[in-house]
């Protein structure tokens, strides 16, 4: 039972562990968390739904053109709306991300309703692979090693190209990045654009699982920055351990303990650890100068 | 100067006019609220927005019923003029717009209005205003207990519901070991506190309960406690998306308990699709035909349904919408030309083992509950279903059962 317990834990944590990168790396940039995340990652999961069903494309091109929307609805949300924010405060930012979120779920109910979907996925959600008396599915499995590669790639994005440098650079001090010939704007819309990816493949993996609808994120959004704020929301790599900790922490309390508490422990561990490690548990805490 | 006097003149004949167009609104001396010489107005809220959207079929459903009615010539000479409010499934909105239907636009009677913490919140309000409420779309038990003059309940009480399907279980499928899945809320409460009852009746217990928050979406640790307990039938109580998760992770285990399921699931073309044809099997309690019955009323509004509206989808939210929306026509048929809110109350009443296409129901001064009937019916292969049985009711002491529901 353990081990299937430890198994359902890794998978659904490694949703909330890309949706946790996806909010730490733009939150390193505007300090502030973009709530819109879950619905652009949403809106990303209907357009590759609506070439499957509609167009009758193939997985491949469908996944694609998913992505490379997200990808632009990430540069030109923080081109077109973003950057126009007057005196920008982090409260006005805040806001801005929120109307977003509203405006987006507003839209998709608009156009697509409120219906549940089935989405087609090219491994099954109910194929089970057995190992022992653990059983996972091959989707689960496929999630799990999906985020696991996308996650090694994007660490190695930042470390090792020049590109993702210049963004860490503009994340730790966007003035001196720009006086050393850094474009910052430019940078700071990758950033955004990167981050939508990575939200659209939580949602493309989660929408076989838990049906496609206009909700699809809420969950796993919430879930995602409770796992960021545990892990530490200025540090990619505590923000993933973060996820994969709230899952498995969930999993096991939910198995062992009380399934009437499971959702609220992820909240119990995020007032503890605000308390003690405001910063997270593998944050570094930043002071900031006079 | 006389241009600004003409212009005085005109404001204040604009006023005027504007008080005319709104004492319209109000009765007439000696007339009924929502009641002209041909219109009779109709209204309802339903989520036609927001997370709880697919149930908004119900409004657009009942919309369609009149309409169809309308086509037919109407009631007595009268029009229905029906009033669609969205409250997106939050009260606050609902007190709103049913406030304005009252007010503004003069509803003589509603029906249909969807969700049991929206139905509450305006409850009270209609009463006060003497507004008939027919039929809420809801199994909750507020409506009809204690009975209220101008409130008359359709939707069979959940309770019932899942005390009939665990007297299936134990009665003709001979399981013993019963767990039960549940939304952690008043619906999910209704559900735990039938299987309960029944069970005791037969001598047995729940074996395991599990309780689901509403924006759970990883069920894996709820699949595991399902296992673990090793319960033979399973009775869920949720709503469709977390009933295609749990039926997943739980499928994915290698466990396959009989689940039963509340009539809130009653949608098996939907939930077959969902789940890539792993529902069939599932047994559920039903409170009206099918969406794809033979029964001459369904057929009737099958093609009006697809006549009227043929982008909608012919689910069975959109019929239940048909159907509550049943016992308010026939009464409006049996009061007459006279219609006022009194003659409407005592057609109401008059209606006894009336049929439309749910279970028969009777409304008495005293009694507000129009049925307490269901039939069970299996999902097979395609998606469709089989009816198990004839309307059955349970033998369940309701009073005590909502006793021990508020006490829980």
């Amino acid at each position: 039972m353990l081990a299937q317990v430890i198994a359902g834990g890794l998978s659904a944590g490694s949703i909330y562990a890309l949706v946790a990168l996806a909010l730490v790396i733009t939150y390193k940039t505007t300090e502030v968390p973009n709530f819109a995340q879950g619905e652009m990652a949403m809106v990303s999961a209907f357009v590759a739904y609506i070439l499957m069903t509609d167009y009758q494309t193939g997985f491949f091109v469908a996944f694609s053109v998913a992505l490379v929307f997200a990808f632009v609805l990430g540069i030109g949300f923080e081109a077109v709306i973003l950057r126009r924010v007057r005196n920008p405060t982090h409260l006005s930012v805040l806001v801005v991300t929120l109307g977003f979120q509203l405006a987006l779920f507003g839209l998709a109910g608009w156009k697509w309703g409120a219906e549940q979907r089935q989405f087609p996925f090219p491994v099954s959600a109910n194929e089970v692979i057995r190992v022992g008396d653990v059983s996972v599915s091959t989707l689960g499995v496929a999630t799990i090693l999906i985020s696991v590669v996308l996650m090694v790639g994007v660490f190695a994005f930042f470390r090792f190209t020049k590109l993702g440098v210049a963004m860490q650079a503009t994340q730790q001090d966007s003035m001196a990045a720009r006086i050393n010939g850094v474009p910052t704007r430019r940078v700071v819309g990758l950033t955004f654009g990167i981050s939508s990816v990575i939200g659209a493949v939580a949602a493309l993996l989660m929408a076989p699982v838990i049906t496609l609808d206009t909700t699809l994120m809420w969950d796993p959004l919430l879930k995602g920055f409770a796992a960021a704020v545990l892990g530490g929301l200025n540090t990619p790599v505590g923000a993933v351990l973060g996820g994969y900790l709230l899952g498995l922490v969930e999993n096991l309390f939910g198995a062992y303990i009380s399934v009437e508490f499971k959702s609220a422990v992820a909240f119990l561990m995020i007032i503890l650890v605000l308390c003690f490690r405001p910063s997270g548990l593998f944050g570094r805490h930043r002071t900031r100068k006079v | 100067m006389t241009s600004i006097r003409s212009r005085k003149k005109l404001s204040t004949a604009l006023i005027l006019s504007a008080l005319a167009g709104l004492s319209c609104a109000e009765p007439d001396e000696g007339g009924v609220r929502g009641v002209t010489d041909d219109t009779i107005v109709i209204g309802t809220w339903s989520p036609l927005t927001g997370p709880a959207a697919l149930w908004g079929a119900v409004g657009r459903g009942a919309e369609l019923y009149f309409d169809m009615i309308n086509e037919e010539g109407g009631i007595h000479g009268r029009q229905i003029e029906f009033i669609l409010k969205d409250d997106a499934y939050q009260p606050s909105r609902t007190v709103a717009a049913v406030r304005e239907m009252v007010e503004r636009d003069g509803v003589f009677a509603v029906t249909a209005g969807v969700g049991t913490a929206p139905t509450r919140a305006v409850m009270d309000y209609l009463t006060e205003n003497e507004v008939v409420m027919v039929s809420p779309a809801t199994g909750a038990t507020h409506w009809a207990y204690p009975p209220k003059k101008y409130v008359f309940a359709q939707y069979t009480p959940y309770l019932d519901e899942a005390a009939v399907l665990v007297d299936h279980a134990v009665e003709d499928l001979g399981k013993t070991r019963i767990a039960v899945i549940y939304q952690n809320d008043d619906f999910g409460g209704s559900g735990l506190v039938g299987a309960q009852l029944a069970l005791e009746k037969h001598g047995l217990s729940i074996v395991e309960s599990v309780s689901v928050e509403v924006p759970d979406t990883d069920l894996n640790s709820h699949a595991v406690r399902l296992r673990e307990s090793g319960a033979d039938a399973v009775l869920m109580w949720l709503t469709p998306r977390q009933a295609v998760i749990i039926h997943g992770a739980v499928g994915r285990l290698g466990y396959e308990p009989q689940w039963l399921v509340s009539s809130v699931l009653a949608d098996t073309n939907l939930l077959y699709e969902l789940t890539e044809g792993a529902w069939a099997g599932v047994i559920f309690a039903a409170i009206g035909q099918l969406a794809n019955s033979d029964h001459p009323l369904t057929t009737k509004y099958r093609e009006a349904a697809a006549r009227l509206a043929p982008e909608e989808r012919a689910g069975e939210f959109l019929f239940a919408g048909f159907r509550y929306a049943e016992p308010l026509v026939e009464a409006l048929r049996r009061a007459g030309r006279d219609l006022t809110t009194e003659s409407l109350v005592e057609a109401l009443e008059s209606l006894d083992g009336f049929v439309g296409t749910g279970p028969p129901i009777t409304y008495r001064p005293d009694h507000r509950q129009g049925t307490r009937a269901m039939f069970l019916a299996r999902t097979v292969e395609g998606g469709t279903a089989v009816k198990l049985t004839d309307w059955i009711e349970s033998g369940i002491d309701i009073e005590a059962a909502i006793q021990e529901l508020e006490e829980r």
